[in-house]
């Protein structure tokens, strides 16, 4: 047997490490050394593995001068909206699911699981003539509902997973209290279940500020374009050569996304149904 | 104050039946506990009683009112449940008032109520902690305040001491016991421990696979068992039960290399059952059985020595005086007190006599 803490092990290990780390961060090392190079120093033949005089030039201007800000506005008010709507739908579903016994609780949950079989320019083949003939091609609304169907399942899933493990006897102490079904959701069930909402809250809203292929599909304008084909009509075109713009830009747009796994991560782990039962 | 009535009560889940028609009458303030092995269908029954879960077939009546469609709520009882369910995000005292604010009642009146069930239970100064800061008998005080607060007709206990070590269990006990002394109320209570049963009701009901073996007084289960089935599941070590063999006349049967004699009974008795505080061991003489001890545990205060009767199958169990000591393998007669026999008829059913038995060699 291939002994797991001899050296020679160690050393695969820390080697295997290093290259998966490489291969993960270096594109993103040198977003962040490119963003903050000056202009000079970018297009020479050789790159400075670091940069030799930092400046913050690129994200001035891309805050100040291009369409950025909007762009980021808009995918902000879109995905939002998405989110709050996947989350709150998935909330009711996913507790429906686990906690009450009904015919076609089991297929119906089943039918809805495999819309995520399906790739997503798949479905949105057939969602453009929906969206066409309900008049909402071209607005923010039409992009909202489409993003449920990115996050829509696996939210359901995730939180039906959850409910199906807060304890019947909690539920039942509520309903012998007096408290109606709905109520018991509200005020007993949804208070414990504030992991698994962020949570499920930061996946949907990720899918939506990910998407490029809806979003150029369905929006038209330019006023109402969102942060991904925003950056990609801006800095990925033939007459474009401002890579330290397109850097700076990039990292504005997957900011959001980095401070708020920063600032809920601590919901993923912690859970707060400590002391419910024994 | 209540008086709870079940007639020809029924639960089915599908085609299965749980419970299988039960009578009860739970008088006005009485302290009824349901045991019975895992399975027998207790909790599913309290279930009923507190409303969670509907009665199939017959009714349940709350003071003559029949309250078969009359949610939880609304039927004036509290439950106490086994993990003891409660809101972890709520304080103490949120935990305990959660009931009256869902009725509307007055704050003032809450804080004044949750006080008082606090002081009773003392947990005055824990009002304002969450469930997770509080040690397992808080918690289980904070159940049993949370129903104390509602001032119900009828408390019902789903194994309250359950998850308790047996320390705190016993306290908690003793706990239960004042509580029933000092509020009078109605009381239903689920165990799976025959001494929490013993111990704490007025009136014992034995559940088993869905029916009702036998409702009686703790020492009317004890020592007038109905049934085979309540004589093995009362007492602790089980009582022991032996074959008798062919009878020989004059109510004279065979038994464990021995023979008994039985006063006349109307039905053939096919088994009897020995409780084993009701067996000695001694020297071995004319009006003894004979066997080898297969094993002693000492408790203390009592022994209990297992010995294999000779030409017996079964190993019965003798409950002794702690300062008694024996050898495994050491042969020893055992005495039966033999005014205390139990005889069982084929069905299982006990069968009384008038006289008393006789054992011999």
């Amino acid at each position: 047997m291939f002994d797991l803490s001899s050296r020679q092990a160690k050393t695969i290990f820390c080697v295997a490490l290093a290259f998966i780390g490489f291969f993960l961060f270096f594109p993103i090392y040198w977003l962040v050394i490119s963003s903050i190079k000056g202009n000079t120093e970018l297009y020479r033949a050789v790159p400075t593995p670091v940069p030799l005089a930092p400046t913050l030039e690129h994200f001035v201007k891309a805050l100040t001068a291009g369409k950025l800000p909007m762009y980021l506005g808009n995918s902000l008010i879109v995905s939002g909206a998405s989110a709050c709507l996947v989350t709150i739908l998935a909330l009711y579903a996913g507790y429906s699911f686990a906690k009450y016994r009904y015919a076609g609780r089991q297929p119906v949950m089943l039918f809805m699981l495999s819309a995520q079989m399906f790739p997503f320019g798949l479905l949105l083949i057939s969602l453009y003539p929906m969206m066409s003939n309900l008049g909402l091609l071209d607005t923010r609304l039409g992009l909202i509902l489409s993003y449920i169907v990115f996050a829509m399942p696996v939210s359901t899933y995730m939180l039906y997973s959850y409910f199906s493990q807060v304890p019947d006897e909690l539920i039942d102490a509520a309903r012998a209290d007096g408290a109606s079904d709905l109520r018991i959701f509200h005020t007993i069930v949804l208070p414990i279940s504030v992991p698994p909402v962020v949570t499920v809250f930061l996946y949907s809203f990720m899918w939506s500020w990910n998407d490029l292929l809806y979003s150029m599909t369905l929006i038209v304008s330019d006023d109402k374009r969102t942060i991904g084909p925003g950056l990609l009509l801006t800095y990925l075109n033939e007459v474009n050569s401002d890579w330290g713009g397109a850097m700076a830009a990039s990292l504005l747009a997957s900011a959001p996304i980095v401070i708020a796994f920063m600032f809920l991560q601590r919901y993923f782990i912690q859970g707060v149904t400590a002391g419910a039962i024994k | 104050m209540a008086k709870l009535e079940l007639s020809g009560v029924k639960k089915s889940y599908g085609s299965t039946d749980v419970l299988k028609g039960i009578d009860l009458t739970v008088e006005d303030g009485e302290f009824v506990a349901f045991v019975g092995p895992s399975g027998c269908g207790k909790s599913t029954l309290l279930r009923l009683i507190c409303g969670l879960d509907e009665i199939s077939e017959g009714t349940m009546a709350i003071d003559g009112h029949i309250v078969n469609d009359v949610p939880p709520s609304k039927r004036g009882i509290a439950m106490v449940f086994q993990s003891y369910a409660l809101y972890p995000h709520m304080s103490v005292a949120d935990n305990m008032g959660y009931a009256l604010r869902l009725a509307g009642t007055p704050n003032g009146e809450i804080r004044q109520r949750v006080q008082a069930a606090a002081r009773i239970l003392r947990l005055d100064a824990y009002l304002d902690r969450k469930p997770r800061q509080l040690s397992g008998g808080q918690r289980q005080r904070v159940a049993i305040g949370r129903a104390i607060v509602r001032e119900p007709k009828v408390f019902l206990f789903d194994e309250p001491l359950s998850n308790l070590d047996a320390a705190l269990r016993v306290d908690m006990r003793i706990e239960i016991a004042r509580m029933k002394e000092r509020l009078g109320t109605t009381m239903v209570y689920v165990t799976h421990d025959q001494v929490e049963a013993m111990t704490l009701a007025d009136k014992i009901v034995v559940l088993n696979a869905g029916k009702v073996e036998q409702i009686g007084s703790p020492l009317e289960l004890y020592n007038k068992p109905g049934n085979r089935f309540v004589a093995g599941f009362i007492g602790s070590p089980k009582m022991n039960f032996l074959k008798l063999g062919k009878g020989c006349g004059n109510g004279s049967y065979a038994v464990a290399g021995g023979s008994v004699t039985l006063p006349v009974f109307a039905h053939a008795p096919v088994e009897i059952g020995i409780r084993p505080e009701h067996l000695t061991l001694a020297e071995r003489g004319k009006n003894t059985l004979s066997g080898v001890v297969a094993m002693t545990e000492h408790l203390g205060s009592d022994t209990y020595a297992y010995v294999a009767l000779n030409g017996a199958e079964e190993t019965v169990v003798a409950r002794i005086p702690g300062e008694k000591t024996f050898r495994p393998r050491q042969e020893v007669g055992v005495e039966v007190d033999a005014s205390v026999i139990h005889a069982f008829a084929a069905d299982g059913t006990a069968i009384t006599s008038s006289g008393n038995a006789r054992v011999a060699a």
